[in-house]
């Protein structure tokens, strides 16, 4: 990734121990008994607050449930959209092969969300189609279609966080906001990145997946990944970057997306050629029916 | 174009040697008919501004092919160099659909008997070099939830690999095949189709007034297989095998194929289809084995014509995702179908001599199968897909004189894996068929240099009885290289 980001950090140090609550050696330890309790107690009351306000974790203003909970409502506003996109996928040798493809997604009731994926180019995948009917955030059916076998396969979940043809992005990627119940989250620190100020948030998922732990950089002011880092326990294995981010119809939304693998040194940008937002889709768009017509 | 097909049609009638009969006026003008109407319509398509809602999409793609047979009795092959140009235009209402298919075909060793350049639907032996075949060839007229569609047309039934036994609507090419997928076997037929869709079931009714055979190759071809004319051919090896041109089935409506599907969408997905009309597996009766000197050689009939015959169809097919496992079923039963009994039985003599020798009458027999399997995709690994499926084939009544036995089973297992981000990708597939314990081993590996250019390698190998569907290929080994430019 070529991007060089502009951080400005505000560290904290959380569980560092309070010199003011060790013991000293040289000092004897007040008695209890010695006549003057109370001013010992309520010394020590004193000391336990100031450490704790100087030296425990920052109290931000919402925890990281709360800022992806901001995150998965404004997903969930871009759902309804139409979108032009070129993926060019970078080899370590220099090589690049291009992609070009239209997603439609629509908000479903009762259902979460539908999402209609068509490649238009190269030949070899022209036509090829990617339909998911989200029931709930955690519960989605997927199918493929392949014009040359002019069948629909269906897919199982398991495939979620491989490789979406060939790129560095995965099919999840694809897909809408996931269900909040099954990760965890925690805002390590503040950051800002070209000049906007994130939450940079822990997320763990309680459920299996490819990924151990992924630390999102998320805008304050539009709730959207600005950067993320995917790890496998300790192992940073894939880093995506989200710029040039343009409002509209009032939904923040990054025109070029680097998503690198760090293991492979492949990386993939996504650039958006146009997006259309309350689109307002029919249901018939995400049928099968559409998927075998490539959305026509 | 239409020229074309007008020019060769002519040629046709006036090439010396032709043989063998053709097909009666009414039906030769019928297919000329139809050829010259799907022609119409694909110069119509590219300048009617009702179909241009976007811009023209042309797609194509070469394939120069090269194959080494492994096998030194095997019969050689030329390389090939084979293109596909891919039309698509769509309007609000309407859509069309064109795939031309062509080039240098070096399977073959001698033309057939018409030299037509453009393939047709009037016989079963028209090995041909170079060629043109529209696969598909189609408009489509969307009114609400119903689609109807005229052309050449080629469908997808059931949902199991390779022999999907409700998939009888498109008949077979087999002068490559198990070279080739089973997507590229079928034939595409003029037909019309309708789909209507109703929320989650959906229906589909097809209707093929035009009845197109089956291709088989000519016997002295790479992909002819063990037959009776190969053993022939390898008594008197300076003969020239000819089977005969079959009398095709009137093309009249009641000799129509036609089929119903009715499918619904849902957690358990699954479908009721229902085929009336000609089986399109091959099929063959005796007529009398023909051996003429001729200089000092020997022109042979061997004596065997490809037969056509009605059957019925009730099918279901099922798909379902469980856990890590996309799994799909599928059964249909087979009312009326024609067997071959054993080769053995046909009355050929052990030692061919010159002569006009009759044959065993009856080499048919009537049955009805039943068709079953089931499948599954499992993620091994990342861009790693095992499948595997297992398939049998039950025949009701006596079959002591055929040689498949009551039950027929075939195990497939494929591993198709994607390395470097898909740049590089393969394929293995194993077949085995435990009742004759023939089988076959199919590997291939693909390079993707750029969006445009990629080469693979591909190595095929088969065993078994030399009536067996994977043995009859056993001297078939090879490998093949082949480079690929598409746009």
């Amino acid at each position: 990734m070529n991007k060089q980001y502009n951080v400005q950090s505000t560290k904290y140090k959380a569980n560092q121990s309070c010199p003011l609550l060790t013991p000293d050696p040289g000092r004897p330890i007040p008695n209890q008994r010695s006549g003057k309790p109370m001013l010992f107690a309520l010394s020590c009351t004193l000391y336990s607050v100031l450490c704790t306000m100087l030296f425990a974790p920052p109290a931000f203003s919402m925890n990281g449930r709360e800022v992806y909970e901001k995150v998965h409502e404004v997903r969930s506003r871009a759902l309804d959209r139409e979108t032009e996109a070129t993926m060019i996928l970078f080899d370590k040798g220099g090589g690049k092969r291009t992609r070009t493809l239209t997603e439609y997604s629509k908000k479903a009731d009762p259902e979460a969300y539908k999402v209609l994926v068509v490649f238009k180019s190269p030949p070899d995948l022209k036509n090829v189609g990617f339909l998911i009917h989200a029931h709930t955030f955690s519960d989605r059916d997927l199918w493929a279609y392949f014009p040359e076998y002019k069948r629909i396969r269906r897919i199982p979940n398991s495939s979620q966080d491989d490789s979406f043809f060939g790129s560095d992005f995965s099919y999840d990627d694809f897909g809408g906001p996931p269900n909040l119940d099954d990760y965890k989250f925690s805002i390590e620190k503040e950051e800002v990145i070209d000049g906007k100020p994130c939450y940079v948030v822990e997320v763990t998922p309680k459920i299996y997946r490819k990924y151990t732990k992924y630390i999102a950089w998320v805008a304050k002011d539009l709730w959207i990944h600005v950067k993320i880092e995917y790890y496998q326990d300790k192992d940073l294995y894939r880093t995506g970057a989200f710029t040039d981010i343009r409002i509209i119809d009032g939904i923040p939304t990054p025109f070029r997306i680097d998503m690198e693998n760090k293991k492979t040194n492949h990386r993939t940008e996504l650039t958006i050629g146009s997006i259309r937002y309350h689109t307002h889709f029919p249901d018939d768009l995400f049928s099968q029916r559409s998927l075998e017509r490539a959305g026509k | 174009m239409i020229r074309l097909q007008v020019a060769n049609f002519a040629l046709r009638d006036v090439t010396p040697g032709s043989e063998g009969p053709l097909l009666p006026p009414a039906g030769r003008l019928f297919t000329i008919v139809i050829l010259c109407l799907s022609s119409a319509l694909c110069v119509l398509a590219s300048v009617s501004p009702s179909f241009a809602d976007d811009a023209l999409p042309v797609s194509g793609r070469l394939d120069l092919r090269g194959v080494e047979a492994l096998d030194r009795d095997s019969v050689k092959e030329d390389p090939s160099l084979e293109g596909r140009i891919k039309l698509d235009t769509a309007g609000p209402e309407w859509r069309f659909h064109s795939w031309l298919e062509g080039g240098l075909d070096g399977s073959v060793k001698r033309p057939a008997r018409d030299h037509s350049l453009l393939k047709n639907y009037d016989e079963v032996y028209q090995s041909n070099t170079p060629y043109l075949e529209f696969k598909e060839l189609y408009v489509t007229r969307s009114a609400g939830d119903l689609d109807l569609r005229a052309g050449i047309q080629r469908f997808a039934w059931g949902r199991l690999d390779e022999y999907p036994p409700n998939d009888r609507l498109n008949p077979w090419d087999y002068t490559q095949f198990l070279r080739k997928p089973l997507e590229d076997r079928k034939i595409g037929v003029p037909s019309f189709s309708a789909t209507l869709n109703e929320g989650d079931w959906t229906y589909d009714a097809v209707l093929v007034p035009v009845f197109v055979p089956y291709r088989l190759p000519l016997p002295d071809e790479r992909w002819a297989g063990s037959s009776i004319a190969s053993m022939i051919a390898q008594t008197l090896p300076n003969a020239t095998i000819t089977p005969q041109e079959p009398d095709l089935p009137g093309r009249k409506p009641g000799n129509s194929n036609a089929g119903l599907r009715m499918k619904r969408v849902g957690d358990i997905e699954w479908a009721l289809d229902l085929f009336h009309g000609y089986d399109p597996k091959p099929v063959f009766r005796t007529t009398a084995l023909s051996i003429n000197p001729r200089g000092g050689a020997f022109v042979v009939d061997p004596g065997y014509v490809p037969d056509f015959h009605k059957i019925d169809v009730i099918g279901m097919d099922a798909a379902a995702v469980r856990g890590d496992l996309s799994i799909r079923a599928e059964a249909a039963y087979t009312f009326h179908r024609y067997l071959n009994i054993r080769r053995e039985l046909w009355g050929y003599p052990a030692v061919p001599a010159p002569g006009v020798l009759p044959l065993n009458p009856i080499i048919e027999q009537k049955h009805d199968t039943l068709d079953y399997g089931i499948g599954a995709d499992y993620r091994l690994f990342e861009d790693g897909l095992l499948t595997f499926q297992a398939q049998q084939t039950l025949t009701l009544g006596d079959v002591d004189l055929l040689y498949e036995r009551k039950v027929e089973t075939i195990l497939w297992a494929n591993l198709k894996a994607g390395f470097m981000n898909q740049k590089i990708e393969t394929n293995l597939n194993l077949a085995y068929n435990p009742e004759h314990g023939d089988r076959m081993t199919r590997a291939n590996a693909w390079y993707v240099f750029s969006d445009t250019w990629k080469a693979g390698v591909s190595y095929a190998a088969f065993t078994g009885p030399a009536q067996s569907l994977f043995g009859r290929f056993s001297r078939n080994d090879q490998v093949e290289g082949e480079f690929v430019f598409a746009w």
